[in-house]
């Protein structure tokens, strides 16, 4: 089942139709507990973009060797071995990156958007699009989480990306974790009344 | 049973495959990341001498570790000191090793170069052989004595304490009086936004000009951050008061409490807490220390 989608396509296709965050609702621990700044998302989303490249290329490369059995066990090993070593590579060669990602980096071996994304597409397509389509996600993962790190951070710290917007702190409340299941949910909810009413008004 | 033995082989092989992987890039990016952590450690500690790239430290300044050990014999702790020794060859070091009530138990003089005494292993390898066999020895912490021309200037104590969620790593630095003049956060996995701001100039420096009478009763109050204090804690970074002002703002506040950070009552205690021990704890062993020191006559750098 080769997709066909051009390679632009697979790209727009993971940052709106397929939405890690908004339309697939997977990896929502991380979405939630760590969105609290714009920041946040951005360090988070560049990670995850990396890994699910990588790990994307591995499995589409030798996907005809993984045993049906044991795939899952395998695409994990994948991304712990691909987290691990960018990881190290950060730590040595960009310390102030490193510095400033460290965390957000560890965090990623348990997301569920990776294992899904190799599941779904990349055990079964070719290299190109399995890249692309990486590229999609781990950007569409970006977005989402830049989203609700712009309005936990508004509306928590009066801050964006750490300048002073609003002089105030309007309610505390957006950054503490439980908050982020608002936010999302809210969001979410928003978004598919924005798709509702469009769908609506293309059809007359 | 013929699909287990391919899931075995199969999963095996993927197992090597990772950990070759992951293993070698340790080997490649290993070397690079502990120097990168140390050259992040001296120039967080130059920078809380106040030293910095647009001031550079003087050549007479010097920086001297003190290695702490727990040796162990027959149930019986004493602590061990690893001191350079002054006046002789650079690779001359002295563990002095110190009963828990303070009096001084024995010397144990061994030759290690300086290089060799920053790393861990091969420092603890030279310690047991200066201390002989039948007793364990147990590294506890460093301690960096700072000097120009001779004279004491600083010390500057790594630490760890534990935080919310786990121990957060510190760097403090004293000065002879024992009176806090800067802690810089190494390592913490604070809450982002909440207990994550103890690494915030805001909080850290509420610390700094501290002097130890009050530093021993030192509390947390949940009040608001006064906006003069505040601006006097972030001059590093805004610029907008001058050095007399704010030293003038720190000698106003200097034996008031920790304000606390809004939402992380409990990070801002466990740094206040753990900042204390490590002062505490340090000012009671480096008097057993100094006093032992000079009953031996042994001649340190510091």
């Amino acid at each position: 089942m080769a997709t066909d989608k051009s390679n632009l396509q697979l790209v727009v296709n993971g940052i709106l139709n397929e939405n890690p965050i908004f339309r697939l609702v997977l990896s929502m621990c991380p979405a939630v507990g760590i969105s609290t700044t714009v920041m946040n998302g951005i360090m988070l989303g560049v990670a995850v973009l990396f890994v699910q490249v990588f790990s994307s290329c591995t499995i589409s490369l030798v996907k005809n060797w993984i045993h049906p059995r044991i795939r899952i066990p395998t695409y994990t090993l994948t991304i712990a071995t691909w987290v691990t070593v960018i990881d190290m590579v950060l730590a040595a060669y960009l310390p102030e990156a490193y510095a400033k990602m460290g965390i957000f980096v560890k965090l990623i071996v348990a997301f569920a958007i990776i294992t899904m994304r190799l599941e779904m597409f990349a055990s079964k397509e070719n290299l190109t699009h399995s890249f692309w389509d990486g590229v999609g996600m781990g950007l569409g993962f970006m977005v989402g989480m830049m989203a609700i790190g712009f309005v936990r951070e508004l509306l928590g710290l009066g801050t964006i990306l750490g300048y002073d917007v609003l002089g105030f702190r309007p309610l505390l409340f957006f950054i503490l974790p439980l908050a982020g299941f608002f936010c999302v949910g809210l969001m979410m909810g928003f978004f598919n009344y924005i798709e509702t009413r469009y769908k609506r008004v293309k059809q007359g | 049973m013929k699909d287990i033995s391919t899931i075995i082989f199969r999963l095996t092989l993927t197992c090597l495959v990772a950990a070759l992987i992951m293993g070698g890039s340790f080997i490649v990016t290993n070397r690079a990341k502990q120097h990168n952590q140390q050259v992040n450690e001296q120039k967080v500690m130059l920078s809380l001498l106040g030293y910095s790239a647009a001031k550079p430290a003087p050549a007479s300044l010097a920086l001297h570790p003190v290695y702490r050990y727990l040796v162990t014999e027959q149930d019986v702790q004493t602590l061990g000191y690893l001191v350079p020794v002054a006046g002789g060859a650079t690779d001359a070091f002295a563990l002095v090793t110190i009963a828990l009530d303070g009096k001084f138990v024995a010397r144990h003089d061994l030759r290690l170069a300086p290089e060799k005494a920053e790393q861990a292993k091969e420092r603890l390898q030279a310690v047991q052989t200066a201390v002989g066999s039948g007793k364990t020895i147990q590294y506890a912490d460093q301690t960096i004595i700072v000097t120009d021309n001779g004279q004491r200037q600083a010390y500057l104590l790594p630490g760890e304490f534990p935080g919310f969620k786990t121990f957060v790593k510190v760097i403090l630095a004293l000065d002879p009086g024992f009176t806090v003049l800067g802690l810089e956060i190494m390592e913490h996995e604070e809450d982002p936004g909440l207990g994550g701001e103890i690494v915030q100039d805001y909080f850290k420096n509420q610390f700094r000009g501290k002097p130890y009478e009050a530093l021993k009763k030192l509390g947390v109050v949940k009040e608001p951050l006064p906006d003069e204090y505040r601006g006097a804690l972030e001059a590093g970074k805004t610029g907008r008061l001058g050095p007399e002002e704010v030293a003038r703002i720190q000698e106003q506040y200097k034996d008031h409490d920790i304000y606390a950070l809004t939402g992380a009552t409990i990070s801002s205690r466990s740094v206040t807490n753990g900042v204390k021990g490590i002062v505490k704890k340090f000012a009671y062993r480096i008097a057993f220390l100094d006093r032992v020191l000079a009953e031996q006559r042994i001649v340190v750098p510091f």
